[in-house]
């Protein structure tokens, strides 16, 4: 597998750290992270920077998931990355909401690496 | 018509799912069983670590864990593989998101609760001598556990249920 850049949102420096983890344990190697603590950071970031794979969590202060989600799909940054939310909300209503907002797959927090192997290399296959 | 959980009010204060969350939380994020406890928690060092979310919607309270600070420490070090000698901002992050994940985990045990209440982001009490009072709750499960010497008490309370 080519080198993949993923961009993990999340508010919590400790969840940024695990996703990586579970990442790499899913076999994403080389793996290039890049990190933002929360929606408003994740969109300067993807200005510059081109990513492979978004990983965001929705539960967060100022900008939540979903809106990162939302501005990204209205300023057309990153087009065509699969994104996946990473979140403690699991309802079928947030999954839809998130689906609806433009995500490609949703993880339930808390995960084990095979959960995201399972939902994360099928879209970068497909991508 | 008007969703209510009044009818699932044995749901909502089964203690099964609380302990049941917990199992779940501390074994995929930490890789550690958990085993539940009688009695509160023995905290005997001065300083404590406590993580509060909170539920807004059908349900309104809160979700709470506390422990003693070396206990915070051990959960954090599972957490990130680190070592820790003080409760410092990352050992706070990782409490906050444990309670985060226990909070949702729990409420997603019961059916219309996870779609109809919402969680606040985690705020992270540290400190000595201090006490956290909620005046009569609906209901409030508080259960202790332990792993490993570590103890720690995980308590659900609901001030409000529609």
């Amino acid at each position: 597998m080519s080198e993949v850049r993923t961009l993990i949102v999340d508010d919590s420096s400790v969840m940024r750290k695990i996703v990586e983890r579970s990442l790499r344990q899913a076999g994403l190697d080389p793996l290039v992270v890049f990190e933002a603590g929360s929606g408003t950071d994740g969109l300067e970031l993807l200005k510059v920077q081109e990513v492979d794979l978004i990983l965001s969590d929705i539960n967060m202060p100022s900008m939540d998931g979903l809106e990162f989600l939302r501005q990204i799909r209205a300023k057309g940054l990153a087009p065509g990355v699969p994104v996946v939310m990473i979140t403690t909300e699991s309802s079928e209503e947030h999954v839809k909401q998130a689906i609806l907002s433009g995500a490609q797959g949703y993880i339930r927090k808390p995960f084990t690496a095979e959960q995201v192997k399972e939902r994360v290399l099928p879209l970068l296959n497909a991508a | 018509m008007t969703l209510s959980l009044r009818e699932s009010m044995h749901l909502v204060t089964d203690p099964r799912n609380l302990d049941a969350s917990v199992e779940e939380v501390f074994q995929l994020m930490l890789g550690v069983n958990c085993r539940r406890c009688s009695g509160p928690v023995e905290i005997v060092e001065p300083e404590s670590v406590t993580a509060v979310v909170g539920f807004g919607g059908l349900l309104s309270g809160a979700c709470v864990f506390r422990s003693g600070a070396s206990a915070a420490m051990k959960v954090a070090s599972h957490m990130t593989g680190m070592e820790f000698a003080e409760v410092d901002d990352t050992v706070k992050d990782g409490i906050g998101e444990i309670c985060n994940m226990l909070a949702g985990s729990w409420k997603s045990k019961v059916p219309g609760l996870a779609a109809n209440t919402g969680l606040s982001v985690p705020a992270v009490i540290t400190g000595r001598d201090y006490f956290l009072h909620v005046q009569a709750p609906e209901f409030k499960l508080d259960h202790t556990y332990k792993f490993d010497d570590a103890s720690f008490e995980v308590t659900i309370i609901c001030d409000g249920l529609q």
